[in-house]
């Protein structure tokens, strides 16, 4: 069936199963390739978009509960939040770089609702993101880093 | 370090096309091992620099690139030599070619093993571009000098750049043995740069395995036999499927009799147009296998086996005074076992791999540790001739030695054999956790007596776990090898005039493989929290008593011989201790619900000391600092160093607090991140990493970060109350 989904500003028509997962519909049909496939049941944070600005683990959501609403993926954030692109490449975060954008649309989410984020907020905002490298310590500081930066 | 010579480089090596200079270097390396080990080295060409003419340096790098930042170190390796401006350099992938020498990225060594044939190329490249320059300008090359991308010749004020001289120093013969910069000149190399693919991962660009889409392909989502051995007899496809136009149809593969190897387990394959398909008609499949002499194996009666083989005596691999009378005849003697379950590497991208065989060709992109193992299994298993097989390897979205197992990639080639089309293998957490090759669980038990002074007059270490070469090898290589020994065991820096080095082996009804830092994961799991308890019987400081123990000795030696100029010095391991003692504020007095576990290991001949602090209010112990120290002699790109420290915290962390697979009828128990619990950013430590300056040769860094942890937490976790902890993992 068809099924219009608005990805990056973009709108899609995609004849495909309306219980498709996003992470599927992105990566296989509209070959948006920087979401990734973790672990398929939400429980990793590789797949992590945001749907209307909440980050949404996209493995578990399907089109058709997307129809209607704003999708951005990894793709977009160099236009919406191109500070904390910078600050995760000055402080070097990346290792594989598998989990990242996952962990970079997890903190962009965090960022635009909160300015100022204390240590536990960033561990509660990014606890459903593995990075099986360990980078987590210099996620917090690229995280602070744009937070300090833009106040 | 050998002496790498160019001279033997054949003309053919040199690619002059549209102006550009490429010059190949050669690189001692050694023949397949699984991990590291002094082996037969051979000769072969390794690395390749090639100058535009718009300036623009290639570098290419020969190893593949999981997240230890080796594309990065490469470069900055040859640019340093090169004078190099860091600006005007790419960095590109090799595929699999004998050419470049030795390419089986693990046992951290390819700054080890390669930095050498890097420096060489770089230089080689630097004193033709002089040449050039010279020649043109009628004067003697050494009053000419190469900086910023440019030759110089001061008397003239004469400059000329990189890309205008390419072509003419393309023409230029090879020097034998260039002129290698001094230290104190080093621009790149000792220095901080950030990763070459740094922004595009960031921006979501960056190409792993599953990320690349060849037309006409499709997918195969595996469904692997639930027990190892056990092959497909009969499959049915559900109504729903067989009426999905975007479902192609099923193969099945046979569990590949013989040795393990590298080798494709049974499963069934389903083929369809797209990832979901797949996995949507993967999980409705109604499988029969075959019976398998592997369906009885169980992870906890194998660890009783463990237990049982520490309890008698194991094949001797040292043996010094007689540490049985001794330990037999005493009133007193101190004993303890220490445990450690099965791993698994789990690196966030499941294995994935694309292939596409047309008539007797077939080209291969995938993340793979290894692409000329990948290529030479490929050519033996499938019958390819060498030449038709093409192996590039995409990024590796982490490896941690999974991926040097190139199972999955056969899988592809298989497939699209049969199906005569490419072929994108993807594999599910599920089968990735399942068919592992995994972490061996082992069992040491450790019995010392103690004298006046409180050291050991006689001591006595067993081990026991599954050999990685009964599964690699041959299954009847059921010992520990020695190499598996010399990870911490066999090397022990804790001597005694009376000891005994004990080893047995089991064999395992899963398949074994090298984890990152292997079996020193274990041993000094073993020997850290050993020592710390023989300290406290002692009535002595546990960084105190290793020091006591250490008083006098020089240099240790284990089962192997070590590498000319990586002798395993005392006096190192105690520098990184004693620096980590200062470092984590170690004699303070502790904040009062706060307490202090240190551990040091010698792996991949760098040494590391590591304390973690654990807070004593929370019950399962959150480790709110670490502290590390590294020597791994001279290093390359300082800030890889520390991150490739801190992240072997975390690393080691996930196996020290929750880690741990279980089997029961030969299947796995934990089929995804809710059973196998790795450590998320509530876990992570704050951690302060001290690198060593040092003019030792370059030894590992990917790796030895991790041993420490699992101890340092036992040994913090004690001091603050929560009893000792003898078994991972810990909470
Ligand atoms: S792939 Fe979606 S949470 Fe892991
Ligand atoms: S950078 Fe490798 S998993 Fe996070």
């Amino acid at each position: 069936m068809s099924i219009t989904v608005n990805v990056n500003g973009v709108e899609h028509q995609l004849d495909v199963d309306e219980n498709t997962p996003l992470l599927w519909v992105l990566r296989d049909h509209l070959a948006l390739n920087g979401t990734k496939f973790g672990c398929g049941r939400g429980l990793c944070g590789a797949c992590t978009v945001q749907i209307d600005g909440t980050p949404t683990r996209s493995c578990l959501t399907t089109v058709a509960a997307v129809s209607g609403r704003h999708v951005s993926t990894i793709e977009s954030l160099v236009d919406q939040q191109p500070d904390l692109i910078e600050a995760w490449v000055d402080e070097n975060v990346s290792q594989c770089g598998y989990c990242q954008s996952g962990q970079l649309m997890s903190a962009a989410a965090l960022l635009a609702t909160n300015a100022a984020p204390t240590d536990e907020d960033i561990d509660f905002a990014m606890a459903g993101n593995i990075c099986r490298c360990g980078t987590y310590g210099r996620i917090r500081k690229a995280i602070r880093r744009t937070a300090e930066a833009r106040r | 370090m050998n002496s790498v010579h160019l001279s033997n480089l054949s003309r053919r090596n040199f690619l002059v096309s549209s102006g550009v200079l490429v010059v190949g270097s050669y690189a001692y390396t050694s023949g397949f091992n699984p991990v590291y080990a002094n082996s037969t080295r051979t000769l072969s060409p390794s690395v390749y620099v090639a100058i535009g003419t718009n300036g623009v340096v290639t570098v290419t790098c020969h190893r593949s690139e999981m997240g230890q930042g080796i594309k990065t170190a490469v470069a900055q390796v040859v640019c340093d030599e090169l004078e190099a401006d860091w600006e005007k350099v790419v960095v590109a992938q090799a595929e699999g070619d004998a050419k470049y020498g030795d390419q089986n990225t693990d046992g951290s060594r390819s700054i080890k093993n390669f930095f050498m044939p890097l420096r060489n190329a770089g230089a080689a490249a630097r004193e033709m571009l002089v040449q050039a320059a010279a020649d043109s300008w009628g004067v003697d090359a050494a009053e000419c000098e190469a900086r910023d991308h440019a030759v110089h010749h001061a008397a003239s004020s004469r400059r000329a750049a990189f890309g205008e001289l390419a072509h003419a120093a393309s023409e230029l013969a090879v020097p034998d043995s260039p002129t290698l910069k001094s230290r104190e000149t080093w621009n790149h190399i000792g220095k901080s740069r950030i990763h070459v693919d740094a922004k595009n991962v960031a921006t979501g660009k960056a190409v792993y395995g599953a990320d690349v889409t060849l037309p006409n392909m499709a997918i195969a989502v595996m469904v692997h036999a639930p027990v190892l051995g056990s092959s497909p007899l009969n499959v049915k496809i559900p109504e729903s499927a067989k009426k999905n136009a975007r479902f192609i149809g099923i193969e099945t593969i046979d569990a590949t009799p013989g040795p393990i190897g590298f080798n494709p387990v049974g499963s069934v394959a389903v083929i369809a147009a797209d990832t979901f398909t797949g996995i949507k008609v993967a999980e409705e499949l109604e499988i029969d296998w075959s019976d398998s002499p592997n369906q009885d194996f169980d992870s906890d009666s194998f660890q009783q086996d463990l237990r049982e083989a520490v309890k008698s005596p194991g094949n001797v691999w040292h043996g010094v005074g007689d540490a049985s009378t001794v330990l037999d005849g005493a009133e007193e003697k101190i004993e303890a076992v220490y445990e450690t379950p099965f791993l698994s590497h789990a690196p966030m991208e499941p294995p994935s791999a694309i292939a596409n065989v047309v008539g007797d060709t077939v080209e291969v992109l995938a993340p793979v540790q290894d692409p000329q193992t990948t290529r030479n299994t490929i050519v033996s298993a499938k019958n390819f001739a060498l030449k038709n097989v093409k192996v590039t390897p995409t990024l590796l979205g982490g490896a941690f030695g999974r991926k040097s197992k190139p199972d999955f990639v056969l899988e592809a080639v298989e497939l699209s054999r049969r199906l005569k089309r490419p072929i994108r293998v993807q594999w599910r957490r599920e089968n990735d956790l399942q068919y592992d090759y995994f972490h061996a669980p082992s069992v040491q038990r450790y019995e010392a007596t103690l004298g006046e002074n409180g050291m050991p007059t006689a001591w006595r270490q067993r081990t026991a776990f599954p050999s990685i070469m009964s599964t690699v090898a041959a299954p009847n290589m059921v010992e520990p090898a020695n190499w598996e020994l010399d990870m911490g065991f066999t090397n022990t820096p804790y001597r005694c005039e009376n000891q005994s080095i004990e080893a047995a082996g089991l064999k395992a009804g899963v398949r074994i493989g090298w984890l990152r830092s292997v079996c020193n994961i274990f041993h000094a799991f073993g020997a850290n929290v050993f020592v710390d308890e023989l300290a406290e019987q002692a009535g002595m400081d546990p960084i105190d008593y290793r020091l006591a123990m250490w008083d006098g000795m020089d240099v240790v030696q284990g089962a192997l011989p070590s590498e000319p100029g990586h002798e395993f010095k005392i006096e190192r391991l105690r520098n990184v201790l004693q620096k980590v003692r200062e470092n984590s504020d170690w004699d303070r007095k502790i904040a009062d619900g706060h307490a202090l576990g240190v551990a040091v290991h010698h792996s991949f001949l760098s040494y590391v000391a590591s304390v973690l602090e654990v807070d004593r209010s929370d019950s399962n112990y959150k480790v709110t600092n670490a502290h590390v120290v590294l020597d791994c002699g001279t290093y390359v790109n300082s800030d890889t160093c520390i991150a490739q420290m801190e992240g072997a915290v975390v690393f080691g962390l996930s196996a020290a607090q929750r880690a741990k697979l279980t089997f029961k009828d030969g299947t796995i128990q934990e089929n995804n991140f809710d059973g196998y619990l790795i450590a998320r950013m509530p876990d992570a430590p704050s951690i302060s990493v001290e690198l060593i300056d040092s003019d030792h040769l370059p030894a590992g860094v990917g790796e030895p970060g991790v041993p420490p942890v699992a101890p340092a937490l036992s040994n913090a976790i004690y001091k603050a109350g929560g009893g000792r902890r003898r078994s991972l993992p810990l909470i």
